[in-house]
Order: C-alpha cells, then sequence, then structure tokens
C-alpha cells in the first residue's frame, strides 16, 4: 500500500486532539482567575458517551464490519451482543454496584464476601482479562498504520502503546470522562459520515443492479468488480463455487503456478508468498468456513454445530460485558444507582446508534471490495471500502477519516485498560502501593504488546469474544450472585472462578494449539462460554451451599446497602435543609445555591 | 469423626507415625497455638469456637473438646460424653469457678482478666499437666483477643474526637462580615448567611464518620466563599475537582483544615493579594486532593514537627490550625494506614502544598 497522506494526518490529528484534552481539561485551572465552581457531577449523558467511548474498540469499530463482510447475517450477532451486555448490565448489576461503594471487581469481591484471599485471585484474572482484551486492540492498529503507512505491522502496536502509556504518564488521563466523551463522538462521526456519503455514492450508481457486482440476495458468490492483485501473506484455503480463471504466481495446491490458472470449483490452498490476479466480473473464492455464495451469506447457517456458537457467543458478550475491567470503573463516577442505571440506558441507546455503520459497510464491502474475502483479512474493510466505492480525493479523505476513527477505538479502549490494569496492579500486586502506578502503567503496556507482536493476529472480533467469555466464566457469576443472591460465600465465589477461569484458558489454549497445527479442534474451543458459563455458575452455587460457614457475618447489611433505594440515604448526605423558604430548600438541598 | 472401639492402638499409631500434627513436632504445634488464637479473636461466642476447639483436640491428643461460654452451652469437636454428665460439670464449674471432674472427662474454669469467660471441658485421657497449658493458651488468646478489640475502641474514639472544631476565631470574623453587609448589601449579606448555615450545619454534623469527597469540596467552597467576604480582593480561590473522585469517600473534615490553613498561615500574613488552589484528580486507583497557597510559606523543618504534631514548640499564635493539620495526618493514617498521610512541600516565601492522597476504596469506610 503506498503512503497516504490524508490518512497519516488523521491519526496524527487523533493522537494530538487526546493528548490536548487531556491536558487543558486538567490544566484548565490555571487561567482562571476567580473562583471556579467544578464540582457539577457528570450528566448521565456525558458518562454514557464516556462508557461507550471506552467500550467501542477496534472490535467494534473494524471488526463488526469484517466480520458481516465475511460470515453475513450470524455476525450480527456481535454487534447485538456487545450491545446487549450492557441490557444485562443494567438490570442486574449497575445501581446496586454502584451503591456498594466498590470501584474495581477486586474492591467489589471484597466489599460483599470480606476476603483477601478472593481479592488476590480475582486481581489475576482483570489483569489477564485486560490484557487478552488489550492485545487484539494493539494488533488492530498495527493492521491500520501497515494499511495506511506501509510500515511493518508492529510499528502501529507499539505506537499505540507508547503514546497510551506517555499519555498516563503525563497526567493526561486523569480529566479521563471529557476524554472518553469526545473520543465516542469522534467515532460516530468517523463511522457515520463516510457511511452517509457512500451510501449516496452507491444510489447515485444506481445501486446494486447497475454494477458488475452480485446483488445480495443471489444465490451466486460475489464478484470482483474491479482487476484486483492479492498477495497472500499468511497461507490461507479456499472454497471456490464457480470456476474461474486467473494469473497466479507462486505455489497453488502444494505445486508452483505461473501465469494463466484455472480454478474448479473445490476447495484450493494457497501458500504464503502467491500472488494472484482476478479479472473484473469473475466471482470471488472465500476463505473456508465463510458462506461462499450471497444467498446463504443473508441467511442464517443451518446446523447445530453453528447454532451452538452463535448461543454460546450471545451468552458471551450478554454477562461478559459486566467483568471487563474498565466498563465497571467508569460507573464509579454517577454520584448514585440511579444515575448509574440511566447512563447504562444512555450507553444502549448511543451503543445502538453506533452499531448500525459497521453493518451497513459490511454489506457494501461484499458489493465493492470482496478481494478482502480471499486473504481473510476482512478486519480491513472499513478502511479498504472508501477508496474503492470513491476514488479521488473523496475516497481519500474518506479512509483518512475512518483510519482516523480506528485509531481513535484503538486509543481509547487501551487507554482505559491500560489505566485499569495499572490501577490493579498498582494496588494490589505491586509492593509500596503509592509511588509505582507508573510502573503499572508501564507494564500493562509493554506485556500485551509483546504478545500483541509474537502471536499471529487473527479476527479481532473472535478475540475479544474469547475475553469476554473469560469475563462471563469468571466475574459473571460473582457479581450477580454476590449482589442477587444471600448465600455466596468467599470459598464459593474462588472456587468459581478458578474453575470457569482455568475452562475457558484451557479452551483458549486448545484452540491455539489447533490453530499453528491444523484446526483440528472442535469450533465450539474458540467460543466456549455456552458450557463454561453454566459450569461456573453452578460451581459457585453449590460450594457456596458446602461452605456456609464462611458466610461474610454482615453479609445482611451490604446487601441492605445496595438495595436499599437511594432516597433512603445510604450513599449521600441526604440532610435536607430545614428552614427557609421552599425555593431555598430546593436550592440547598442541591448544595449549590450560590449560582 | 468416629473413634474406633480400640481407642489405645490407634493413639498409639497417631504417636509413633509422628504425623504433622503430632505433638512432637514444634512447628505444627506453635501453628496451631497461633491458629487457636486467631479463631478465638472474638471471644467464645464468636464464629471460630468450633475450629479452635478442633485445634485444641488435636493439640491435647483427647477424644473431644467443649468450649462453652457463659451460656453453658459447650460447642464440641469430636465425640462428646455419653448422658448429661458435661452439662453437670459445666455448671458445676461455672457456679464454683474452680476445676471439676476428673479424666475420662474434666472441666475447667477460663478466667480472662480475673472474671470467668467459660469453660473447657476435655473429653478422653489427656495428660493434666497439658489440659492445664492448654486451658492457660486459650485464656491467653481469649485475653488478647478483648485487648485487640478495646484498643479498636481507643482508635475509633480518637478519631472520633479528633474531628476538626470550628475556629471561633473564624465564626467571630464571618459574624462581623456579615452585620456590616446586612445594610448596604442586603442580598449578598443574605447569601452569606446561607453559606454560614450551611457551614455550621457541615461541621457540626454527627451522623457518620465519613463523607464524600462531593460534599467535602461543598464545605471548602462555603468556608471559601465566606473568607473571601472577610478578606475582600486580596483573596483569590480556585476549586476544581474531576467528577471521577466526587463519589470517593473519606473521613469529615479532611480538607476544611488544610483550606482553613493555606488561608489562615499563607495568605493572611502575607502582603498584597494570593491565591488559593484546591484541586482533587484520580490517579489510578487512588484519589489525589491537593491544597496550594502562594503565600508566606514556612521553614520545611516546622512543616515537618507541625505534622509531628510539636505545634507548640514553636510558642506562635494559632495553635489550633496547627493541631488540625496534625488530627488530619492522624486520622488519614488510622483510616487508610501508614502509606496514606499528608505531604506538605513548603519553603519560605515560596507558598505551600499539601497533598493528601486517598484510596477510591477502602473497606468499611462508606459516607
Amino acid at each position: 500500500m503506498e503512503l497516504n497522506l490524508w490518512a497519516l494526518a488523521g491519526l496524527a490529528t487523533v493522537a494530538f486532539a487526546t493528548f490536548y484534552i487531556g491536558y487543558r481539561s486538567s490544566r484548565l485551572a490555571s487561567t482562571t482567575p476567580d473562583f471556579l465552581v467544578a464540582r457539577r457531577a457528570v450528566r448521565s449523558s456525558r458518562n454514557a458517551a464516556a462508557v461507550s467511548g471506552e467500550y467501542l474498540s477496534a472490535a467494534s469499530f473494524l471488526g463488526v464490519a469484517g466480520l458481516v463482510l465475511k460470515d453475513g447475517v450470524d455476525a450480527l450477532w456481535y454487534p447485538i451482543g456487545f450491545t446487549a451486555g450492557y441490557l444485562a448490565l443494567m438490570v442486574f448489576v449497575a445501581a446496586p454496584l454502584r451503591r456498594s461503594g466498590a470501584y474495581t471487581l477486586p474492591d467489589f469481591c471484597e466489599a460483599r464476601l470480606g476476603s483477601r484471599g478472593l481479592r488476590g485471585l480475582s486481581t489475576v484474572f482483570v489483569v489477564f482479562i485486560g490484557m487478552l482484551y488489550l492485545v487484539p486492540q494493539l494488533q488492530g492498529a498495527g493492521l491500520t498504520v501497515t494499511r495506511v503507512t506501509a510500515m511493518p505491522n508492529w510499528v502501529g502496536s507499539a505506537l499505540v502503546a507508547v503514546i497510551v502509556v506517555v499519555n498516563v504518564f503525563g497526567g493526561g488521563m486523569r480529566a479521563i470522562t471529557v476524554v472518553q466523551a469526545f473520543q465516542y463522538w469522534l467515532k460516530l462521526f468517523a463511522i457515520a459520515a463516510p457511511t452517509f456519503i457512500m451510501c449516496a455514492l452507491f444510489i447515485k450508481n444506481g445501486g446494486v443492479g447497475t454494477s458488475q457486482s452480485t446483488g445480495l440476495t443471489e444465490d451466486l458468490p460475489p464478484t470482483f468488480t474491479s482487476n484486483a492483485t492479492i498477495n497472500v501473506t499468511t497461507p490461507v484455503e479456499l472454497q471456490v463455487k464457480e470456476a474461474v480463471w486467473l494469473l497466479a504466481e507462486g505455489v497453488v495446491d502444494g505445486a508452483p503456478a505461473h501465469g494463466s490458472t484455472f480454478w474448479a470449483a473445490k476447495t484450493h490452498t494457497v501458500d504464503a508468498g502467491t500472488e494472484l490476479q482476478f479479472f473484473t466480473g469473475s466471482s470471488v473464492p472465500v476463505v473456508v468456513g465463510a458462506p461462499a455464495d450471497n444467498a446463504s451469506w443473508l441467511r442464517p447457517v443451518p446446523g447445530t454445530s453453528d447454532m451452538f456458537l452463535t448461543y454460546s457467543l450471545i451468552l458471551a458478550t450478554f454477562l461478559g460485558t459486566m467483568g471487563l475491567p474498565h466498563v465497571l470503573v467508569r460507573f464509579y463516577t454517577n454520584p448514585d444507582g440511579r444515575a448509574a442505571r440511566r447512563t447504562t440506558l444512555h450507553v444502549l441507546l448511543l451503543l445502538s446508534l453506533f452499531y448500525l455503520f459497521p453493518m451497513l459497510i459490511g454489506a457494501l464491502s461484499r458489493l465493492y471490495v470482496p478481494e478482502l474475502l480471499v486473504t481473510g483479512r476482512s478486519d480491513l474493510a472499513v478502511l479498504a471500502l472508501p477508496s474503492k466505492i470513491a476514488p479521488g480525493v473523496l475516497g481519500e479523505v474518506l479512509g483518512a477519516i475512518t483510519a482516523a476513527g480506528a485509531f481513535a477505538a484503538f486509543l481509547s479502549t487501551s487507554s482505559g485498560l491500560v489505566v485499569s490494569v495499572a490501577g490493579v496492579l498498582s494496588t494490589d500486586v505491586l509492593p509500596g502501593r503509592v509511588r509505582d502506578f507508573k510502573l503499572g502503567t508501564a507494564i500493562a503496556g509493554v506485556v500485551p504488546l509483546g504478545l500483541a507482536i509474537l502471536l499471529r493476529p487473527t479476527d479481532i472480533s473472535l478475540t475479544v469474544g474469547m475475553s469476554f467469555a473469560l469475563a462471563a466464566s469468571t466475574f459473571a457469576p460473582v457479581l450477580l450472585l454476590g449482589i442477587w443472591w444471600r448465600n455466596l460465600t468467599w470459598v464459593g465465589a474462588a472456587a468459581g472462578i478458578v474453575v470457569g477461569g482455568a475452562l475457558v484458558l484451557g479452551a483458549l489454549v486448545v484452540g491455539t494449539v489447533s490453530d499453528y497445527t491444523g484446526h483440528w479442534a472442535w469450533p465450539l474451543f474458540s467460543q466456549p462460554a455456552i458450557v463454561t458459563v453454566p459450569v461456573a455458575f453452578l460451581i459457585v452455587i453449590l460450594v457456596s451451599k458446602a461452605t456456609q460457614g464462611t458466610k461474610p457475618p454482615d453479609v445482611n447489611r451490604i446487601r441492605l446497602r445496595m438495595h436499599a433505594p437511594d432516597r433512603l440515604g445510604f450513599i449521600r448526605d441526604r440532610d435536607i435543609a430545614r428552614f427557609g423558604s421552599p425555593e431555598d430548600r430546593a436550592r440547598l438541598a442541591n448544595g449549590r445555591h450560590r449560582q | 469423626m468416629s473413634v474406633p472401639a480400640d481407642r489405645e492402638p490407634a493413639v498409639e499409631l497417631a504417636r509413633s507415625w509422628r504425623g504433622p500434627w503430632s505433638r512432637a513436632d514444634p512447628a505444627a504445634a506453635l501453628a496451631m497455638a497461633r491458629h487457636i488464637a486467631a479463631d478465638l479473636r472474638d471471644g467464645l461466642a464468636g464464629t471460630g469456637v468450633r475450629a479452635a476447639a478442633r485445634s485444641v483436640r488435636r493439640l491435647l491428643d483427647a477424644d473431644g473438646v467443649g468450649l462453652a461460654d457463659l451460656s453453658g452451652i459447650p460447642v464440641w469437636a469430636g465425640t462428646q460424653p455419653a448422658g448429661d454428665a458435661a452439662e453437670i460439670l459445666v455448671r458445676q464449674v461455672l457456679h464454683a469457678e474452680t476445676r471439676a471432674g476428673r479424666p475420662p472427662l474434666m472441666a475447667l474454669p477460663l478466667h480472662v482478666q480475673d472474671e470467668l469467660a467459660g469453660v473447657l471441658l476435655v473429653h478422653g485421657n489427656a495428660r493434666r499437666a497439658l489440659v492445664k497449658e492448654a486451658a492457660a493458651l486459650i485464656v491467653e488468646s481469649l485475653q488478647r483477643g478483648r485487648l485487640e478489640a478495646s484498643a479498636e475502641q481507643a482508635a475509633q474514639a480518637e478519631l472520633r474526637a479528633l474531628r476538626a472544631e470550628i475556629s471561633p476565631h473564624f465564626v467571630y470574623n464571618a459574624l462581623t462580615v456579615i452585620a456590616s453587609l446586612v445594610r448596604s448589601e442586603p442580598d449578598r449579606a443574605r447569601d452569606l448567611m446561607l453559606d454560614f448555615a450551611d457551614y455550621i450545619r457541615y461541621s457540626l454534623a454527627r451522623h457518620g464518620e465519613y463523607t464524600t469527597v462531593a460534599d467535602e469540596f461543598h464545605a471548602i467552597e462555603t468556608y471559601l466563599a465566606l473568607q473571601r467576604a472577610v478578606l475582600g480582593e486580596r483573596l483569590r480561590v480556585q476549586v476544581r475537582v474531576a467528577p471521577e473522585v466526587l463519589a470517593v469517600a473519606l473521613p469529615y473534615l479532611v480538607l476544611q483544615p488544610l483550606v482553613e490553613n493555606a488561608v489562615r498561615h499563607g495568605i493572611e500574613p502575607h502582603v498584597g493579594p494570593g491565591l488559593v488552589q484546591v484541586r482533587g484528580e484520580a490517579e489510578g486507583n487512588d484519589c489525589v486532593i491537593s491544597v496550594e497557597d502562594d503565600g508566606v510559606g514556612m521553614d520545611p523543618a516546622l512543616a515537618e514537627g507541625i505534622l509531628a504534631g510539636r505545634a507548640a514548640s514553636d510558642g506562635v499564635q494559632d495553635g489550633p490550625t496547627k493541631v488540625g493539620l496534625a488530627n488530619v495526618d492522624r486520622r488519614l493514617r488510622t483510616v487508610y494506614g501508614p502509606w496514606y498521610g499528608l505531604v506538605a512541600e513548603t519553603a519560605v516565601g515560596a507558598g505551600t502544598r499539601v497533598v493528601v492522597r486517598i484510596p477510591r476504596f477502602q473497606p468499611g469506610v462508606m459516607p
């Protein structure tokens, strides 16, 4: 790929704006001459934008469109699950968790169950989930930077890691709510504006009928809309539905290939380093495992194995969101339980709005950039689509905007994760409690960077799905049962975390080994939540029942705190003024009578 | 646990095997003694009594060990003696406060600080000397638990006693200024009066030990509004707090003494205008609040002395506020541990900056 100056400028702008807003909001005071009341609580809507900004990761920005391009209707469960997780959070967790006063997940475990040991255990898993979630973010950043500047993959990963760590060091993340809220609107703009323009161009060009592409409902494979040259960098297996002529240079089906080649309608293997050239109008071979023609792309996949996989994904995302370390800490900013619930409602709306656009982009990509299906790098769809749909400066500008949005996605999610992981590390793992936040930040940035460079990148959404499964199998049972079940004990919670976590990690290891040695593992290993989550819940309940002696003595007091309505005043000083006129009382009750 | 019919050989086996809990292993015996002490921390009515009885039984190699508090209902580990022999013995000991019975069933009174606290029952052929030592160990553990509880009460009482008090000097000044404004600027006087009422209400509140950063900042604002009325243009103020830390819980009136210190010792003695900045930020899992003035500052050694509680040594005016600073320091350390004290940065003529660092979550600290 050639150097795209527009896109480079976009990335630089995002990086600069992130720094600037962080600094401005933490330094603003120095320029204000007089009394500045900054005590106002954050509005729910802004807090919700911050939560969404931190939550919308590379998986949402790039991954969803890529999966829609590849898997079609089935991939829609990803955005639905990513959003529905907040429904579970809102209904079951948000308000009681906020009232409990806990800031992080280990805090909640300690507050509810009063065990230092459980706190240590949950710390380990918080760090692990955080890092597992960071790796795909950094890999996605590498992908974006490679796409834009033709620099090797690790440069982008390192760039994001360095920007995040430096920003945290410099104190720029202190006013984190403002920064993250800004990132949400930036991302929404960066995906909505190009989508609108591309849809307009698509309709202006006459829609599906006139272009050479296959209609999205036809029982045919997608077709190339222009001549396409594809460099295969990792070995792939391709399924061909309609025989094609192509030019191949390299190793195909185990034999060297030069020049014109005919592919019959069967599965072909292509080795790394091969160059394939397809012609306009020929049908597109698709990576094995993805639907080959557009009609099946548009239908839910039949078959029980895939159905289990889908349910597994739904379960993981529905329950996993509440166990992500960087999501829960945002709720602490809410003044009380009701505000926490209202914030979650706003988050649901904001996320639903955002996820409309990656779906549209995925569908458009199926028409315009089917060559991504050949290499399997479908995560690039959002970045590649604009220049294909609008060649020339407009396409480059739109591409720059989406690239900047993707970069914002990496930055904001990585920042949130690094800050939460570093906080947990410095509080519970490193000695000394006070001075080591910077050391914790460095560790939380460098270790995932190393993993991101070492591990083979797969689809971003799949890796992210794995960290959701881990969160759903470890923290979801503890949170849900901790809030809603009186008889939870710390032994039961610890057993559930250990068993659920071990099962998911085992599946992860088996899946990874099988990826490197020829895909022999059962597909359920790539998304094991449907097994691990019920097992974890069962273990927590059974072990708790068996160890009722270790129930914390103050369980009733804690549960009262968590479930009593806010207006009873278990959280804030509800001391209402008892004098003056009604207006005075109203003003005083807000604690702000000086306007 | 069931007891085999031919008990003697089993005991012999246990002695010859020398397992980790055998009496000949001093490390195991010491560990068990430590566990007994930990289990009995809440007294003989607490949750750890059964575990303690189990440990004592292993230590004595007895068939069964029972611990009863003054209610006379023993908690047993191992086999209970048949019939109501144990019940009779317990009643006897509680009545006479001396030991009763003989092997295989003995009952010993447990005297904690010359006061009967409970009964130790031993069922089986344990050596008398050993049983006596075990009873002594239990008494020591109970005593330690009581001392710990009373030390905690003392710390709580001290915390309550240390709550900052309103300086009469400030009350007098504020009321005088308000009085002077009543005719010329009645609206402003009314606002200040409300500020004053608000401030007094907050300072005198006695309904809990902890509050939130939000309320604490509100108290600072009312205080600073009143001080601005007193000092006029000489005092400039900036208060800024990140929304992330508003909900953090902290002890009552931790920040107000710091601000009062900045105004009275930084700005008031200073010629010309001065600026007081109060800033609250999040840093990792901690909340960092700094109070800074650009006033006269002080000798770092003096600041160190003040924080160490040697306020009287300089013999200057305004003792209470300086004691106030040391108070804040001690309260923070009592609540959050030795890592979380005040940090003061100062030099003569260079202003003062006092930094408070508190964790966002601390078990037991709830507003």
